[in-house]
């Protein structure tokens, strides 16, 4: 082994030389380069950090409009439902109060009805009775209705009591008018001075009387002596024969409504 | 055949010789330096770098990975000193595979060179850390009656690093030129590839050794200086 002392101390330069060398281009730049990209991955990881946090923080604010959107459509859908009820409401009420207007009418009309056809059959039946009457009259006693219509008037006027006599007899002393008679059927001349002088004595005056034919007058007469007025027809049974009616279309009328409900 | 290239006399200019020794070491700076130079003037800081980039940031990683993993605090510190002298051994023996180059580690010249800055390497990182007085007090722990034997152990593994390089490169060349003249072909590729191997692992073996001496230098400046405050 030799060992030649100045190579040594040449290899010793060389060698801090090289170290000089090699930390000036290759461990300083090496170093410097890699301590930037780790700087700059960092940087990345950060900003990456950031963007996630704010990915996070918009998630979360999504998430929150997300809920006042449901909440906003759950309280539009409860107003909604509430307008629909209140005009479900309000139409069901209209509805009702149509049908109950609809109904009054229905119950005026039926009971106009009523009345027109308990009229129609009132006078339908006075006249059917009269009529039947009279035919009876002409068919089994050969006469009119004219002398029974007198004798039960002159009868009528026989039975009157205080009051109302005392009331026909100023009546007639009180107006210059005559009186009149007022016939459902003509009378027959004899009829006619039999009924004057049945008047004549009821009044205890000689009066004027005057004949009429008035048709509304079922079966029977009216005698109007200024304001005072009495009638003898058929129609007091008539008025009873029409509450009959009246009642048998009352119970009929409620027992229909009772089956139609 | 030249044991040595010390021996081999390249230039002669007025009794000043130029061995072969200090010009393969400058074929080898240069190598290092311009290599070096070359790659790290395009250095990118971006996301995309290149593979001699790549290449050189392993090779600086490793190296500052290895003297970390000897339990040294600052790795950086001793990057240039330690990285200079694998890369400057493992060069200087990977070369040898060039036909009329001689490493310069097989020089004891070189080898004693380079073990001597390692000598003078350690008690210097350690005064620079613990300062002259702790790292002096190293010589008489646990007992001053150590101090001849603390002496003689520094310089015997200084002699030791010398030696164990110029001696596994030396003999390499000279069983392959050994080789040569026994069986011309085969077995000296055998023992080129294996010279390859043996030179990596002296350049690893010389650098770990000498990073475990500035190691345990620092170390048991620290552990004296730890006893003096305990002491206290």
């Amino acid at each position: 082994m030799q060992i030649d002392w100045l190579t040594v101390v040449a290899q010793i330069a060389n060698f801090l030389v090289l170290i000089w060398l090699l930390q000036r281009f290759l461990y300083r730049p090496i170093t410097d380069a890699m301590q930037r990209r780790e700087a700059v991955i960092a940087n990345q990881l950060a900003q990456a950090q950031a963007a996630l946090d704010d990915a996070t923080a918009k998630a979360e604010a999504l998430r929150d409009k997300k809920a006042a959107l449901e909440a906003s459509t759950q309280a539009v859908l409860d107003d909604a439902r509430e307008n629909a009820q209140a005009l479900r409401q309000r139409l069901e009420d209209d509805l009702h109060t149509e049908m109950q207007a609809r109904r009054n009418t229905w119950c005026e009309h039926l009971a106009q009805e009523r009345d027109d056809f308990a009229n129609a059959l009132r006078r339908h039946a006075g006249h059917q009775v009269i009529a039947i009457t009279g035919d009876l009259l002409h068919t089994y006693a050969q006469t009119d209705l004219s002398g029974p219509l007198v004798s039960g008037f002159i009868a009528r006027l026989a039975d009157l009591d205080d009051q109302m006599r005392q009331k026909l007899m100023q009546a007639a002393k009180g107006t210059e008018s005559p009186a009149l008679v007022e016939t459902s059927v003509a009378f027959r001349a004899s009829a006619k001075s039999r009924l004057t002088r049945a008047i004549h004595k009821a009044c205890a005056t000689d009066i004027e009387v005057h004949y009429a034919q008035d048709e509304a007058i079922v079966l029977g007469l009216r005698l109007s002596i200024g304001t005072q007025t009495v009638e003898w027809s058929a129609a007091q049974h008539l008025k009873r024969l029409d509450t009959a009616l009246d009642e048998v279309i009352d119970s009929t009328g409620i027992t229909a409504a009772a089956q139609g409900s | 055949m030249e044991i040595t290239p010390d021996s081999w006399i390249v230039y002669d200019w007025h009794g000043w010789q130029l061995n072969a020794t200090v010009v393969f070491t400058w074929v080898i700076m240069a190598l290092l330096v311009l290599g070096s130079w070359a790659i790290t003037t395009g250095l990118s800081s971006g996301p995309t770098v290149s593979r001699w980039q790549i290449m050189l940031e392993v090779i600086v990683t490793t190296i500052r990975d290895q003297i970390a993993e000897v339990g040294t605090e600052n790795p950086g510190r001793y990057l240039p000193f330690i990285g200079t002298l694998f890369l400057f051994i493992a060069t200087a023996n990977i070369l040898s595979i060039l036909p009329g180059y001689q490493a310069p580690t097989g020089s004891l010249s070189t080898t004693a060179a380079l073990a001597i800055c390692v000598l003078i390497a350690v008690p210097l990182f350690s005064i620079t850390k613990r300062g002259l007085g702790t790292y002096l007090k190293t010589y008489i722990q646990p007992s001053p009656l150590m101090l001849p034997l603390n002496i003689v152990a520094t310089i015997s593994r200084t002699i030791a690093l010398a030696v164990r390089l110029y001696g596994n490169v030396m003999s390499g060349t000279v069983i392959v030129g050994i080789l040569i003249s026994i069986a011309p072909f085969f077995f000296p590729v055998v023992m080129q590839l294996l010279g390859l191997l043996t030179g990596l692992i002296q350049a690893y073996i010389f650098a770990i050794l000498a990073m475990v001496y500035i190691a345990s230098a620092s170390r048991a400046g620290r552990s004296t200086t730890s006893e003096s405050n305990e002491k206290d």
